[in-house]
């Protein structure tokens, strides 16, 4: 398991936006995002960055505090120690106050032309 | 926090974070808080480079599993479709498929599976010198076999396939007379989900749930008994979602990022 340095969440917002200030738990503890831009309103784009610093076993971007928050797309790029940096993209989902979304993801295997 | 940052995003998640880490004396501390439970969920992870077809010219990639000593080729179009058909010797494969016999008669390959777009190959050379190598082969040997116009499979093959009602019967005898009971010491289950055509679905549940040796119980044991109880099953798919529920391979120490 690599030690992830840093994290960076693009997320798209869809119909409803986040209620609350955007987080993310690693190993079950949660954390504020170092640096936050863009816009959380619905159709608008934020671009998230954490520093975990840490192996993680669970690493996953927290709900809102109340109400729904539809998320049309994820790219998530991990920089991890001793690798290049890699990017995950995930599809539309909907997190509300009692889930949040696993954000944990290896390395995607390399795909050839054959 | 900023002023711009709390009129952006709100205050309610520091408010949260310093309330929970108020100390007895008044003075909020700083650092991780453990949040309520949450239940972990999961976003369609969206395929960048799977093969689509583009035209005429058959376009495959290859995706190598060095610890597996597999190969998985995806080919931009169907197959075998609506059933799936696994097979480990030559002689096998010499009755049933001419694809899987090309494969076979090009040396190292232990088994071929076809499903729909996907033709998974164990090659004995699969995690030795060049990969890349074996699977340029294997995807070469695939592409002219197809291209030639040659059957992927034998005529009179679907024509040997029990019902699905049959195969979900013998293979929830097997469930329930062989493994469940075997790994119910481990408090772990197996559900027969679905069965489509000669491929069965199935999900790991208990201890099962995210245990790293769930793949072997699933291939060694599992597999294994489902082939016998049912000679012309094809694939065998675990639909569990090993990472789901709370923290399965993890539960977090309190006071430490568990690193």
């Amino acid at each position: 398991m690599p030690r992830l340095e840093t994290i960076e969440v693009a997320i798209e917002t869809g119909k409803r936006a986040l209620d609350g200030v955007p987080a993310y738990a690693i190993n079950g503890h949660e954390l504020e995002f170092d640096e936050v831009s863009g816009g959380k309103g619905p159709g608008e784009s934020m671009r998230l960055v954490g520093s975990p610093r840490s192996f993680p076993h669970s690493l996953t971007l927290t709900g809102p505090d109340s109400g729904c928050w539809d998320i049309e797309k994820i790219e998530a790029t991990f920089h991890v120690s001793g690798g290049d940096p890699y990017t995950v993209c995930l599809g539309a989902v909907t997190l509300d106050e009692e889930t949040c979304l696993n954000l944990w993801y290896d390395r995607p295997p390399q795909l050839l032309d054959v | 926090m900023p002023t711009w940052f709390a009129k952006q995003f709100g205050e309610n998640k520091s408010a949260a974070v310093a309330a929970a880490g108020q100390q007895g004396d008044g003075q909020s501390a700083p650092g991780p808080v453990t949040p309520r439970q949450r239940r972990v969920i999961h976003a369609p992870l969206l395929a960048s480079a799977s093969a689509v077809a583009t035209g005429n010219g058959i376009r495959i990639k290859a995706q190598i599993d060095s610890a597996e000593q597999q190969v998985v080729l995806m080919v931009d179009r169907p197959v075998l479709e609506g059933y799936s058909y696994w097979c480990t010797s030559p002689a096998e494969a010499a009755k049933w498929s001419p694809l899987a016999l090309a494969l076979f008669d090009s040396g190292g390959v232990a088994t071929v599976l076809i499903h729909e777009n996907n033709i998974t190959v164990t090659h004995q050379d699969i995690g030795q010198a060049s990969d890349d190598g074996v699977a340029r082969h294997l995807g070469q040997l695939v592409r002219g076999h197809l291209e030639s116009g040659a059957p992927a499979m034998a005529e009179g093959f679907l024509a040997t396939m029990p019902s699905e009602d049959q195969v979900k019967e013998a293979l929830q005898v097997v469930i329930d007379d062989e493994v469940n009971p075997g790994i119910a010491a481990h408090s772990g289950e197996i559900t027969l989900t679905a069965v489509k055509g000669n491929t069965a679905y199935i999900k790991m549940g208990g201890g099962c749930q995210g245990c790293a040796a769930s793949s072997v119980t699933l291939r060694q044991g599992v597999e294994q008994s489902f082939r016998s109880a049912v000679p012309q099953l094809g694939a065998l798919l675990d639909e569990t979602d090993h990472a789901a529920g709370r923290n399965p391979f993890f539960s977090a120490a309190p006071g430490g990022l568990g690193a």
